[in-house]
């Protein structure tokens, strides 16, 4: 390529590649690799906020932390968060991601609408359903009030409000109610990246084919998209695994322990407790499974990419 | 404040008319240009559903902003005694903006996230800019695998680490200083802008840094002087997001910082507008719209640069 | 009777004309190629005949019915794309298929028909081995004949080419022209070919549409067209290397370099025109001399001449000569317009 010799390292394609990704690399290593190192050696310790000697206590953290009840049923409802709301979130994000790749009228102001949700930082978006949610002024239970589903002789309830966030059911649905709303437009913008990313020579061909708008969606989009799918499953999984934002600000784990997710229970005894070494170990039972997700789902996306 | 109490007080009557406004005019501009037909008629009706399915996921998705925008300028007397959350019983009111601009550390909040957002900002594109580069065209096989390194690091979640981070930044003596957060976020956002950037740098031809090398430029001046002003869409659109990315950051900056002056905006608004149990809803709900609004727009505006680089950083090669 | 009626077809773009007032018949069972350069609008027409692109104006028949206001798949044609555009999660079975069961309840076809229908398919294109691949596994040429076995399996009234040769490599291209050009010959169905590439054009075309500028510049045989261009844009287009064209007061006239011999070698120099020509360079292209020059008086205008190999002639560089065409061979354009006209009285143009 270059006409001159290499004489200066700035011309040598290895010199100069290492060069540009050493100083990311190191302060990634620097700053994720090492209190990752440290969760490790916490979890295996007996350091609080107040003591912080670092002595090797061996897995009884994490024998406290399996032993402990309310970290088994913490431990399921994340899970058990975590997927019933990506059900929804595919499905919807789908759904939106056809609609947003075709061309219709007020289409960029209906882009805006959409993707607010998504764009405004999480806990300022939370005080507004917390709002929206609350045990009194809820305008939800006001529109159900006067369309006379709330009050006497209303079909859900017979109280003037349903109590969104301290009746057991109603928190959980709340709090995957807003998870879904919240992260739909993130999986709907990478779904729309796969979407536009299909030939329009291959959509053209199905069209001649004789195929209509669901047959070309089922049998030809869709699958064409599958690997993309796999990849905002992935993120939207993660992101909603390790988040405690929402429910910190909507219900801090409550009514009891209801919404309590891994995060929130790890922030809380390690942080707001003063136990570090058992808040690590707490957020560390999460490890394995995110990792297990992550390779499984980018293998699963590879593979399908290769076919 | 005239022309605003009066949107107000009629703001649903108001959001009818115009959307009806906006139907009528769409297909008034249609019979103009096809002419009323039955063809027409027939593709209006066609369409309805699909603009009804949209205004649908519209509502879902505006709603507590609505409410946000309303409750911003309810008075006390109107908000709380015989809740009518839909429309104004009282004349609106601004006090409530004006308190939490004077009142409140609302303003802090501001500051130190936009300065822990430059900073952020900063550091990301000093050590991505060149290591996305890297990715895209320098390295090899081992490159790729970094790549992927990195991508797994984004997917770690705060939660698993914010314990020892915050061992660390007690030990920095960090501890209540926005400089703990200037030193963390890139932890997230240098991954993310890489695996952006390196997408956008793909679709730079590489015979332009070919002619530039033959021309008698170095590799690195050839990417300072002709990649980077190629991708500049692309590296502004990244700025964007990795200054977003900050701003929604709660985690981290719940943990580190516990001065109320040195808060960002996410963690201030929603713990230190709230006192014990007393929820201050109007300059809460007014904190979170103000945000939200530009925000929104500025991820509106750069979403299709952001899209293309995702596909070109998904694309193998 | 024709089959496909396209008439007063227009297609804008906001200001571009793509496709701007064409009239077209297609008969059944013809080979049809529409040629031009990129930009011509051919690409278009296309589609609007496939149903792809709404017309601004103009109506299109198939079979003596209007389907101008038609989706694709009540036309009865079929298509294909310059990438094949073969489906890749698909294998080739199920390419071959997806356009009888996207159509099964129209045709009332059922698995068995199917079946049947795509194997007897993939024998006739010679693929019946290849049914459990998919596309990625195979050849740019094995390709080629799944998306024509995809667009014929539905016996189409029209197949519809989209410059389907050009991603092969010259060597199979050659190859597969011919087997193009006998398949549709035995299987007698109308096509219609797309192509920029003019020698592609010669080869298939029963009749050749020369477009330009979103217009039908020229229709007729492929010898017609380049034996008896009606404008100049046809006369330049078709050749290569392309028509020789000066100007002289009243018009321009044309003749092909092939054409423009050393006076030696012509064999009725009284009914032929005479030229002073100055030698400035010779290229030996095997067969062939290209010989670059002026013609006097026409010093800013470069004319070419190609001279057969085994001719005896010694052409020397930056030398004169006397060239000749025969009158038959000369071609006369308006200097406005650029259309034929006939040749003026000898007397009425000034040779050198």
């Amino acid at each position: 390529m270059s006409l001159r010799l290499p004489a200066f390292p700035f011309d040598n394609r290895r010199v100069v590649g290492a060069l540009f990704l050493a100083p990311a690399l190191l302060y990634i290593l620097l700053i994720v690799g090492f209190p990752f190192l440290l969760a490790i050696a916490f979890g295996f310790s007996d350091v609080t906020v107040g003591n912080t000697d670092l002595n090797f206590v061996g897995f009884r953290n994490f024998e406290a932390v399996w032993d402990n009840a309310i970290f088994r049923q913490v431990f399921e409802t994340t899970i058990r968060f975590t997927l019933i709301s990506q059900v929804f979130i595919l499905l919807f994000a789908n759904i939106l991601a056809i609609i947003f790749t075709q061309d219709f009228t007020g289409k960029w102001f209906a882009r805006f609408i959409f993707i607010l949700p998504w764009a405004t930082p999480v806990s300022l978006a939370m005080i507004g359903w917390l709002w929206m949610l609350d045990t009194k002024y809820s305008p939800i239970d006001y529109l159900l009030l006067q369309t006379g589903f709330l009050g006497p002789g209303g079909i859900l309830s017979k109280d003037r409000n349903l109590f969104w966030l301290a009746s057991p059911d109603l928190a959980q649905i709340s709090v995957i109610f807003v998870q879904v709303w919240r992260m739909t437009p993130l999986a709907t913008v990478i779904l729309m990246a796969g979407l536009s990313s299909i030939p329009t020579d291959i959509l053209d061909q199905a069209e001649v084919d004789g195929s209509r708008f669901m047959r070309t969606l089922l049998l030809i989009k869709l699958p064409l998209i599958l690997p993309i799918m796999v990849i905002a499953l992935l993120f939207s999984m993660i992101t909603m695994f390790g988040d405690m934002t929402v429910v910190y600000v909507l219900t801090r784990g409550g009514p009891v322990d209801y919404t309590r997710v891994l995060g929130l229970y790890s922030f809380q005894v390690g942080i707001e407790g003063g136990n570090l070494a058992q808040g690590a170990a707490i957020s560390l039972f999460a490890f394995p499974l995110l990792l297990a997700m992550a390779i499984f789902m980018l293998r699963t996306a590879s593979r399908a990419e290769v076919r | 404040m005239g022309l605003l109490s009066w949107i107000l007080t009629n703001f649903w009557a108001l959001l009818v008319i115009a959307l009806l406004a906006l139907v009528g005019a769409r297909i008034a501009w249609r019979i103009l240009k096809y002419g009323a037909t039955r063809d027409e008629l027939r593709y209006v009706l066609r369409r309805s559903p699909f603009y009804l399915l949209v205004l649908t996921f519209c509502f879902f998705a505006i709603a507590p902003f609505l409410i946000m925008f309303l409750h911003t300028f309810k008075t006390d007397g109107d908000l709380y005694r015989r809740p009518q959350p839909f429309i104004f019983r009282q004349d609106p009111t601004i006090e409530h903006l004006d308190a939490l601009f004077n009142n409140t550390a609302y303003l802090d909040f501001i500051r130190n996230s936009i300065v822990v957002g430059i900073a952020v900002v900063i550091i990301t594109l000093v050590l991505s800019l060149p290591a996305a580069y890297a990715l895209a065209r320098l390295t090899g096989r081992w490159g790729e695998r970094a790549g992927i390194l990195m991508f797994l690091v984004y997917l770690v979640p705060p939660t698993l680490l914010f314990i020892p981070m915050f061992r660390i930044v007690v030990l920095l003596g960090l501890k209540d200083s926005p400089l703990a957060l200037i030193v963390v976020y890139p932890s997230f956002t240098v991954p993310f802008s890489m695996w952006l950037l390196q997408g956008f740098f793909k679709a730079v031809p590489p015979e332009l840094e070919e002619a530039a090398l033959v021309d008698g430029y170095n590799r690195v001046e050839a990417f300072l002087r002709v990649v980077l002003p190629l991708s500049l869409p692309g590296i502004i659109s990244t700025v964007v997001f990795t200054f977003t990315l900050t701003l929604h950051e709660f985690i981290y900056g719940l943990v580190f910082i516990a001065d109320t002056s040195q808060r960002t905006l996410s963690v201030g608004v929603p713990t230190e507008l709230i006192l014990g149990d007393v929820y201050f809803w109007q300059p809460l709900l007014a904190a979170a719209l103000i945000i939200a609004i530009p925000v929104g727009l500025a991820y509106n505006l750069f979403l299709d640069s952001l899209v293309q680089g995702f596909t070109m950083g998904a694309v193998k090669g | 009777m024709s089959l496909v009626q396209i008439s007063g077809l227009k297609k804008h773009f906001d200001t571009v004309r793509a496709v701007d007032g064409v009239d077209l018949d297609i008969s059944e069972g013809e080979f049809l190629v529409i040629l031009g350069p990129s930009g011509c609008g051919k690409t278009t027409l296309m589609r609007m005949i496939a149903g792809l692109e709404k017309p601004t104006e103009g109506a299109i028949a198939i079979g003596g019915a209007d389907v101008t206001a038609l989706p694709p798949r009540k036309r009865g044609v079929s298509m294909v794309f310059q990438s094949y555009a073969l489906y890749p999660h698909m294998n080739v079975f199920n390419n071959i298929a997806f356009p009888l069961r996207a159509q099964r309840r129209e045709k009332k076809l059922d698995k068995r028909m199917i079946r049947q229908k795509v194997e007897s398919t993939a024998r006739l294109l010679e693929i019946d081995m290849l049914l459990d691949r998919r596309p990625r596994q195979l050849s740019g040429g094995q390709r080629q004949r799944v998306a024509i076995a995809r667009a014929m399996v539905t016996q189409p009234a029209v197949l519809l080419l989209d410059e389907p040769l050009s991603n092969l490599d010259a060597k199979l291209r050659a190859n597969a022209r011919d087997e193009l050009k006998d398949f549709q010959r035995s299987s007698n169905i109308t096509a219609v070919f797309v192509t920029h590439d003019q020698i592609e054009a010669m080869g298939l075309g029963d009749r050749i549409v020369v477009m330009s500028e979103g217009k039908i510049q020229q229709i007729g045989s492929p010898q017609h067209i380049y034996d008896d261009p009606a404008n100049e844009f046809v006369a330049t287009f078709l050749g290569s290397p392309s028509m020789n064209i000066l100007s002289v007061d009243g018009c321009r006239f044309g003749f092909r370099p092939e054409h423009f011999l050393p006076k030696t070698l012509s064999d009725k120099p009284e009914n032929s025109r005479l030229f002073h020509y100055y030698v400035k360079r010779v290229e030996y292209l095997g067969s062939d001399r290209l010989v670059y020059g002026y013609v006097q008086d026409h010093e800013d205008e470069l004319t070419l001449a190609k001279v057969p190999s085994n001719v005896r002639a010694s052409l020397d560089v930056e030398s004169d000569y006397e060239f000749a065409v025969r009158d038959s061979d000369i071609k006369y354009f308006d200097k406005q317009t650029g259309l034929r006209i006939p040749a003026p009285k000898r007397s009425e143009v000034t040779y050198s």
